[in-house]
């Protein structure tokens, strides 16, 4: 196998990291503006604000702990501090001992127990500093394309995006593979008629049933929650934008969609936000659907250490934990949105470039991403897509 | 005017317009030269055979919906002609 090297963080778990945060994380929604403030006073932390931690069960509340602990955990953070209310349902104890024993520094403050807001704010402050401190002498050194994973979506695809911006996404994930890393595809809503040519590249006829079950069980799911007394226009599987930009049906959408994932075998099924046996690398399809945020949260739940996110309307998205690097294949919206974008594929189109090329440049500068370079969402500072799945009223099957 | 266009697979029966095409225009396809019924916006489908209602829509080599409509060559097909029923029915 070929090696390649990049400069990154070695945590202590031997997980490799692109970015070296402190996150602050919030155990239940109740500590947000808290968690917003201290934050706000500590450059280098990112505050990890979310909608949930409380009055949830089962599957749901599962995944809301799945989440926060994957977060907490995750390589590119370097220290963490946990702010809790004090009566959540999400215990914040189950956080802090993830993140002990990944072996990096977690300090917690409950405010109920620290008299309030501002006392929690104040303290936060100063135990949030003391974190930065330890982390920020921590050098970058060589580490293998190999410890590196790349999450993979689409958001406000047009048809630009199968032409283009996910067949040289798609480049770019066969050359991280065969670096020996690894690629997740998810957004399973959206790869419907595709789960024949999915398990097809299963590497083994188990993994191709759980590719199938993965796709059966989302369109079930769909098809129970379409109710046609509320009208087509509250029906429609695929966007607005989808429409306008060309795309005429949640298959056509889901054939240009799977470009992303190159030609690469199919390694496994993840569930959400959850990392990959130790030793599997490859491509990985992520059992979830839902909006952008949703999924890439999964899929860096799962490990990936940074997202290559193709769109043709224009998206202006950015992830706290993880760069998102931007790819279009449509001229008139790279034109139009220039400061959202960090590659253009267009030139596929206009110019007649060919996918190896453009796939390779797009390839340099995901290690360029991953060595520091910063992604145009991270410049502009967007953190939207951190949102926890749910799943209210599942029921077990 | 002639149009860029393109066919992903041969055996597709849609071209893909490459520049915003006017009622007219004409596109080359492996399928022979094509003359547009009505105007078809950037990256939007041409039908490049004839389509019964009821046949199969075919782009990427797969089915991606089905005439809801006899369709002629050179129609615009988007959602006002074709159906897909994958995670509804």
């Amino acid at each position: 196998m070929k090696e390649r090297q990049f400069m990154g963080f070695r945590r202590p778990d031997g997980r490799v990291g692109v970015r070296n945060y402190l996150a602050i994380i919030p155990s239940v929604f109740c500590a947000n503006t808290t968690v917003e403030r201290i934050a706000a006073q500590v450059p280098g932390s990112v505050p990890l604000t979310h909608p949930v931690g409380c009055a949830q069960v089962g599957l749901d509340l599962d995944l809301t702990a799945r989440t926060l602990c994957a977060m907490g955990t995750h390589p590119n953070v370097g220290a963490v501090l946990v702010v809790s209310l004090g009566c959540e349902r999400f215990r914040p104890e189950e956080l802090v001992e993830a993140v002990r024993k990944s072996g990096k520094p977690v300090r917690s403050l409950c405010i109920q127990e620290e008299g309030g807001t501002t006392n929690t704010i104040e303290k936060g402050v100063r135990v949030a500093r003391d974190l930065m401190a330890l982390i920020e002498t921590q050098q970058r050194e060589p580490c293998s394309v190999r410890d590196l994973i790349v999450a993979t979506k689409c958001g406000g695809t047009d048809a630009t995006s199968g032409l283009a911006a996910n067949p040289v996404v798609g480049n770019m994930s066969d050359r991280i593979v065969a670096y020996g890393g690894s690629v997740i595809l998810s957004e399973l809503n959206e790869l419907l008629g595709t789960e024949e040519m999915l398990a097809r590249r299963a590497v083994t006829p188990e993994v191709a049933e759980k590719v199938r079950k993965a796709i059966r069980e989302i369109e079930n799911m769909l098809k129970h929650s379409i109710d046609p007394s509320l009208g087509d226009n509250r029906n429609q599987l695929i966007s607005p934008g989808n429409f306008a930009g060309g795309v005429s049906s949640v298959v056509e959408k889901a054939l240009g969609g799977v470009l992303k994932s190159g030609t690469s075998p199919i390694v496994n099924v993840l569930p959400y936000a959850t990392a990959p046996q130790k030793g599997e690398h490859g491509l990985f399809l992520m059992a979830y659907e839902s909006h952008d945020g949703e999924v890439v949260t999964g899929e860096i739940g799962c490990g990936a250490q940074l997202v290559a996110f193709t769109t043709g309307r224009g998206n202006p998205t950015g992830h706290p934990l993880a760069p998102v690097l931007k790819v279009t294949g449509n001229a008139k919206t790279y034109h139009a949105m220039a400061e959202n974008f960090d590659f253009d594929a267009s030139p596929v189109i206009s110019e007649g470039r060919t996918i190896e090329s453009l796939g390779d440049a797009l390839f340099e500068q995901v290690i360029a991403v991953a060595e520091g370079k910063a992604t145009q969402a991270e410049k502009i500072g967007g953190r939207e897509l951190f949102c926890i799945a749910r799943r209210v009223g599942y029921h077990r099957p | 005017m002639l149009r860029k266009s393109l066919m992903i697979d041969p055996a597709d029966s849609v071209a893909m317009v490459l520049e915003d095409s006017r009622e007219g225009d004409r596109i080359q396809t492996p399928r022979g030269e094509v003359t547009l019924r009505e105007d078809v916006e950037f990256a939007h489908k041409v039908a490049v055979v004839p389509l019964h209602k009821g046949d199969p829509v075919i782009k990427y080599h797969e089915e991606i919906g089905y005439a809801l409509t006899d369709i002629p060559v050179g129609t615009w097909i988007h959602r006002h002609n074709m159906g897909c029923d994958r995670g509804r029915k």
